[in-house]
């Protein structure tokens, strides 16, 4: 018998038709893991939802169509019953912890569901134990990395012992070497005979783990591959589906990692960066505090005495996780007061705030910089001089003209990325600086970023952004730049063939 | 040292009446100022220099001229001024620094434990456990808020007071919003809200520090009280 079944689904979330489904039919068998691939909004994540009972308990819509999930009737069961049965891991770390503390985060859903306390702290030492979770218990998880944040999550799911793991995207803010982990999670998982549901984007750490894959698109089930099949998909069918690659070259994983040989190469034509260092350990302090000088060593988040940015070139910042690209990205753009580094571009030198002026940040989370009631004034508030032709032709060059009056916050994550573009350039910001901006998209939104950001190179901006994503890196980097603990360890030119 | 939650909340209650009510001896002065001390105190023990003496720097100045350099008959901007920072800082910083550390010190699992000991009803503690949670995550959406407002050269809203609100709160709701939603969504999958009796990891149990400070605080209060209105 199967311990999911999904029989004639039909399903529309209330007012929107973004992710419905259509003609699903579905049956897991017990102890398998299947990967659900395909686009953004084709419905991947409506049918985890469907699972694990937020549909329609919570996310309410039309629903039609039957779903058992380990002999509960979904329509009938409430969610808290469901919470021994099934345990999900979410996409963004930040929204799923209940607790501040990791220990408290772990035994949160035993203690829901009233186990007593001596077999609520024997789970949590085998769930402790078996994913090596020593070093990061009793820590805040506000100080937490991406990595670690996600590491507990499956922790706090599996502490509650359910036959059936879901996955929503789980690798999308996670550098290389936490994906490493997370694989090794699963597959432990896998090896314990949990029916296991992974909705993601990246897939060639999976490659080995599923034992199905199937392929959704606008909300039907196309194509279902065996894990062997999927595996021996040649690339261009993967192309062909619009699938990130399911295998990374080798020497993308090095870069990826920052971990290929100390160089920096010539540049022609350079904005010159002096004098950037600086720590998030502050020392104690009363009245002034201390510049931070290169002799601080070790005790630096950044240290970078000087460094040659070419000029009018997408440069990739890599490196893993907690090693300094955001830091260097917030120093460079001038948010971290502290630091006093200053960038010479075309002969003049920018110090302090006026690193402001030439340099803009777009966020990883847009929202956080979209302030306005329409696009237009979203695009007029960063103008010296409000100038309505300015304004239009911008617009049009990244495509927004049509949304010109629509509410910055009614659109999607794309067009909130390129409305934040258009504000940039309107601001004349010579240096663009991007924090992760494809994490979490799929393959087609990550080939429009790649595409814009060689359109803004060559228009003569300076495009640096930092990624954990190997495919954008060989689609538009021209240079790539690698951080480790802070310095620079190389910066090398980034071959392709386009 | 570790305190009990119960103890904390206490202390929080204890302060906040005292601070408030105003003093009108040097004897209820006295009283006042060994409260105010606790919380410092406190802190100093859990290594938090820095802030401890930031407040105390402040709360000292505010109380120094409001004795000795500021009365009822002060006039000019710069003493009314004055007026309005000390009485804002004398008044309401204890009480502000007390709920600080408690929030700071307290566990989500040990305030849920002291709030099931206390049989408050699972539905309060839950959503005055997510208040706590949320006060960190506000923290960050709003600095990083800040920052684009910084980036975008619009911290003062282009001197247009309402504008500098607006764009400070409009993305933090959204954001705060939508964070709260994919919350919830997560704790209902992991159990909360059944109707199945929470269980606790952590054991409370008062010690000697509790029962000591405990019994100095209602001390306090009562001579405080007994002098201020009874004598």
């Amino acid at each position: 018998m199967s311990i999911v079944e999904l029989e004639n689904i039909n399903f529309q979330y209330r007012g929107s038709k973004d992710g419905s489904l259509v003609n699903v039919n579905l049956n897991i068998e017990e102890g398998q893991t299947v990967l659900l691939c395909g686009a953004s909004g084709s419905g991947k994540t409506s049918i985890i939802r469907l699972i694990n009972g937020l549909i329609p308990h919570y996310y309410s819509g039309e629903l039609a169509g039957e779903v058992t999930v380990a002999g509960h009737d979904i329509k009938q069961t409430e969610l808290h019953e469901l919470a021994g049965t099934v345990g999900t891991v979410f996409q963004n770390p930040r929204s799923q912890f209940f607790s501040v503390d990791t220990d408290g985060e772990i035994v949160f859903g035993p203690e829901n569901i009233g186990l007593e306390p001596k077999e609520i702290k024997s789970r949590m030492n085998d769930v402790v134990a078996e994913m090596n979770l020593d070093e990061i218990l009793g820590r805040s998880i506000f100080d937490l990395s991406g990595g670690q944040k996600q590491r507990i999550a499956c922790a706090s799911v599996a502490a509650l012992l359910p036959k059936i793991i879901l996955l929503d995207e789980p690798s999308s803010n996670l550098d290389f070497d936490s994906i490493e982990l997370l694989r090794g999670i699963i597959t432990e998982w896998k090896r314990q005979g949990k029916t296991i549901v992974i909705s993601e984007h990246r897939l060639w750490y999976l490659k080995d783990v599923a034992d199905r894959v199937i392929y959704v698109e606008n909300g039907r089930l196309a194509k279902e591959w065996s894990g062997e099949e999927f595996t021996s998909l040649k690339e261009d069918e993967v192309k062909k589906y619009k699938l990130r690659p399911i295998v990374l070259e080798e020497e993308l994983i090095r870069q990826i990692r920052g971990d290929a040989a100390s160089s920096v190469c010539e540049i022609q034509s350079a904005i010159e960066l002096k004098d950037f260092y600086f720590s998030y350990k502050r020392r104690p302090y009363l009245l002034v505090k201390k510049k931070f000088k290169e002799s601080d060593g070790d005790l630096l988040n950044l240290n970078i005495p000087e460094l040659k940015l070419p000029q009018g070139k997408v440069i990739g910042l890599v490196g893993p996780n907690g090693t300094g690209k955001s830091t260097f990205l917030r120093c460079l753009c001038g948010l971290e007061g502290d630091c006093k580094g200053r960038i010479v571009s075309d002969g003049v030198t920018y110090k302090g705030r006026q690193r402001l002026k030439i340099c803009y940040m777009v966020m990883q989370d847009v929202n956080h910089q979209l302030f306005t009631d329409s696009v237009k004034s979203e695009v007029m508030l960063s103008m010296k001089e409000e100038d309505d032709k300015r304004c239009d032709e911008l617009l049009n060059r990244l495509g927004l003209i049509e949304y010109k009056d629509i509410h910055p916050m009614a659109l999607s994550g794309g067009q909130k990325q390129r409305v934040a573009i258009a504000s940039a350039l309107a601001s004349d910001a010579k240096i663009l600086l991007f924090d992760e901006p494809t994490s979490g998209l799929d393959y087609s939104h990550m080939e429009k970023v790649a595409e814009l950001l060689q359109q803004l190179a060559n228009a003569g901006a300076t495009v640096i952004v930092s990624t954990h994503d190997p495919e954008l890196i060989s689609e538009c980097c021209d240079f790539v730049l690698g951080l480790k603990h802070g310095k620079v360890v190389y910066l090398k030119d980034n071959k392709r063939e386009r | 040292m570790k305190l009990d939650p119960r103890t904390k909340l206490f202390m929080i209650f204890v302060v906040s009446i005292i601070v408030m009510m105003s003093a009108t001896t040097p004897l209820l002065w006295a009283i006042r100022l060994a409260i105010t001390l606790i919380p410092i105190l406190l802190l100093v023990f859990e290594k938090k220099y820095a802030v401890a003496l930031r407040f105390l720097l402040a709360y000292g100045t505010a109380l120094v001229l409001t004795l000795f350099f500021l009365s009822s008959e002060s006039e000019g901007i710069v003493s009314s001024l004055l007026i309005g920072y000390c009485g804002i800082v004398v008044q309401f910083m204890p009480a502000l620094i007390t709920a600080w550390y408690v929030v700071r010190t307290t566990k989500i699992g040990e305030f849920m434990s002291c709030m099931q000991k206390m049989h408050v009803p699972d539905g309060i503690a839950v959503s005055l456990a997510v208040v706590m949670r949320f006060f960190p995550t506000i923290k960050e959406e709003y600095s990083s808020i800040n920052d684009a407002m910084r980036m975008r050269g619009v911290m003062l809203g282009g001197g247009n007071v309402i504008k500098m609100v607006e764009f400070r709160m409009i993305p933090l709701l959204f954001s705060c919003v939508n964070i709260g939603e994919e919350l919830s969504a997560a704790a209902i999958t992991r159990g909360l809200g059944g109707d199945v009796k929470r269980s606790s990891v952590v054991e409370l149990r008062l010690g000697a520090a509790d029962y000591l400070l405990m019994t100095l605080l209602a001390a306090a209060t009562v001579i405080f009280v007994v002098f201020k209105y009874f004598l």
